[in-house]
């Protein structure tokens, strides 16, 4: 198990006290591709961010690869993201200062446990993977959504972490990248073994999940 | 994992940052290079100035001078000076001697006179010396155009005059000069030497003579003056002590016989300061506004580094950091500016003023103001960098995700 939620609550206190989320357990096995479903303000992304450790201000327990990560430091909690999460989001976020490559890189570089020449070639591979090697050496910001997508998805990888969450992963994308990015996330569960949670409003990838969890104001209907 | 937020990574995005936005990082590195330069050019320039006037005017000077206090009888006839008795002089001589921030003391006989030349006549004033005594007082020989100094009046009937008498009167090293006395005596002496302190207020009416010589014109066998060095010049409490102890003397000092130099000199110090800490100040708001922007156009990237991983201590180290580089850069380059603005200007030649004689600017080159100017500046860009990059480790990346 590499993720166990239990009887998560959750308020917005603005602009008044409003419960988010309602006593939501829920269990996540490493190659396990999960896929939460569910209007605008139901509360997946919600639940998403408190998954990634980004929200901290929440009841009940979570618990991720055994550690309690309610007892962490906010360092030892960075530390633990950087490890442990890999997160996606709707708007692939590449840094545009930064080439594609160094994109990649940087949860790596921020983890410092391999020489530079080991992890050049780790991203390459990755962005091989991804169909993206071609482009390693370009500005990130010179790259198409779908293209930027699949760069955001190889840098959540780099550091080999036991969880993948992505928010809305093909919320910006037309219907042919929207497939490529779902077939990597399934590539991603099935033939490395992670445990991937993917909070969508699209139908295919809830259709096609090993689990699809429906989401209504701020409680989870299995269906 | 990098245990410390100083590492390779967090200076790799703080460079790429810098380097990404060239135009904004060189308009930030002026900023503070302005600042510096200005600093040091002004301090360099105002405590030149300072140190030119304290030299030739101190040191030309004595610290604290003692005359005999004149009664109402004497005040009325102006031109004669009043004596210091003998018996005095030998009290004063032993309390000086024993006086610990007494560094040298020595006798005077002044008296005013009328200096003729061949052609011309003006006033001055004829301070009579004893050469062993007054060397320890005035460095003559730094101070020495042409001609010999001090040693030359042992004889009897030599003088040393200023350059501006000198040239007003038209004379030189080795001719003649005739002094008239306030009691109608008249002598003729040689210039044996010709002297410049680089004040015309010196210049234009000093004379030196031997006392022995004046006290034989003046018919006299006691002294008008006791003039004293001190250690510190700071500290005058030698002149409470005296006037204390002896009666029937009046003491001036340093400070209160030049108080338009010594309030100069602050004037211009509070100047420099201002304007220097302004300048820094503008400075400082460049770069406080430079990374500020950064940080509110850069939130998407700051909540992206803290959702892969970078803690909010490693955001602070990546902001800190550029404007680390900046002030660096900026006040490194300002010190080469200034020393360079500052070397062009001490070779600037001046035209003589009435009030000072010299070729060129005097700048005081005193490495400790750069620095000064340096860490002021590198100060000015860690304040001012500071809060924008604490700003930038508070970035919720939930809030910026969700905001978009």
């Amino acid at each position: 198990m590499i993720l166990k939620a239990k009887d998560i609550v959750k308020y917005f206190m603005d602009p008044e006290k409003h419960q988010v989320l309602n006593q939501i357990s829920l269990a996540v096995s490493d190659g396990e591709l999960i896929s939460i479903y569910g209007e605008s303000g139901s509360g997946k992304s919600t639940l998403l961010y408190i998954l990634a450790t980004l929200d901290m201000d929440f009841e009940g327990d979570l618990m991720i690869k055994g550690q309690n990560v309610k007892e962490m430091s906010s360092t030892a909690l960075s530390d633990f993201r950087n490890e442990q999460i890999g997160f996606v989001y709707q708007f692939h976020h590449l840094l545009p200062e930064f080439s594609v490559l160094q994109n990649v890189l940087l949860p790596a570089m921020k983890r410092n446990i391999k020489s530079m020449e080991q992890l050049r070639e780790e991203a390459l591979i990755l962005l091989d993977e991804m169909g993206m090697k071609a482009f390693a050496e370009r500005p990130s910001y010179k790259l198409s959504g779908g293209q930027q997508q699949r760069v955001a998805i190889a840098r959540a990888l780099i550091n080999d972490p036991a969880l993948i969450l992505a928010d809305e992963p093909t919320g910006n994308l037309d219907s042919k990248n929207s497939e490529m990015v779902f077939e990597l996330l399934q590539e991603i569960t099935n033939n490395r073994n992670k445990a991937v949670v993917v909070a969508t409003h699209n139908s295919k990838i809830y259709a096609n999940s090993d689990r699809s969890l429906e989401m209504i104001d701020g409680i989870i209907r299995l269906s | 994992m990098s245990k410390h937020v100083f590492n390779k990574t967090n200076l790799f995005i703080a460079l790429q940052y810098l380097t990404a936005r060239k135009k904004q990082s060189l308009l930030a590195v002026i900023g503070v290079l302005l600042g510096v330069t200005t600093f040091i050019v002004l301090i360099n320039f105002m405590t030149g100035v300072n140190d030119f006037l304290d030299d030739a005017v101190f040191n030309g000077s004595p610290d604290i001078t003692i005359n005999a206090q004149s009664s109402p009888e004497q005040k009325s006839r102006q031109f004669q000076a009043t004596n210091i008795s003998n018996e005095k002089r030998v009290a004063i001589d032993e309390l000086l001697k024993k006086h610990s921030n007494v560094a040298a003391f020595a006798n005077q006989v002044i008296s005013p006179a009328i200096l003729t030349s061949d052609t011309k006549q003006f006033p001055g004033s004829l301070n009579g010396i004893f050469p062993k005594q007054e060397k320890k007082m005035v460095n003559l020989e730094r101070r020495l155009i042409k001609g010999k100094g001090f040693q030359s009046l042992s004889q009897k009937n030599n003088i040393l005059i200023g350059i501006s008498l000198a040239k007003r009167l038209a004379i030189d090293v080795g001719d003649s000069l005739k002094i008239i006395l306030p009691n109608g005596k008249q002598e003729t002496l040689k210039v044996s030497g010709i002297f410049s302190f680089g004040i015309t207020t010196i210049d234009n009416v000093r004379t030196y003579m031997s006392a022995n010589t004046l006290q034989t014109l003046l018919n006299k066998e006691t002294i008008t003056d006791i003039h004293i060095k001190l250690k510190e010049r700071e500290d005058i409490t030698v002149k409470t002590f005296l006037a204390n102890t002896v009666s029937g003397i009046s003491i001036g000092d340093w400070k209160e016989n030049n108080k338009t130099i010594v309030i100069g000199n602050k004037v211009r110090d509070i100047l420099t300061w201002s304007i220097s800490f302004a300048l820094l100040l503008v400075a400082g708001f460049g770069i406080y506004n430079i990374l500020n922007n950064t940080v509110i156009q850069k939130r998407k990237d700051i909540a992206v580094l803290k959702t892969i991983g970078y803690s909010s201590r490693d955001v602070i180290f990546i902001f800190l950091v550029q404007a680390i580089i900046i002030g660096l850069l900026g006040a490194i380059l300002g010190a080469f500016f200034g020393y360079g603005i500052s070397y062009l200007i001490s070779i600037t030649s001046l035209d003589t003023s009435d009030f000072i004689i010299v070729d060129t600017y005097p700048i005081n080159f005193k490495p400790s103001y750069y620095l000064l100017g340096v860490a002021f500046g590198i100060l000015t860009t860690i304040l001012s960098g500071y809060f924008p990059s604490k700003k930038a480790s508070i970035v919720d990346p939930v809030t910026i995700i969700r905001g978009l």
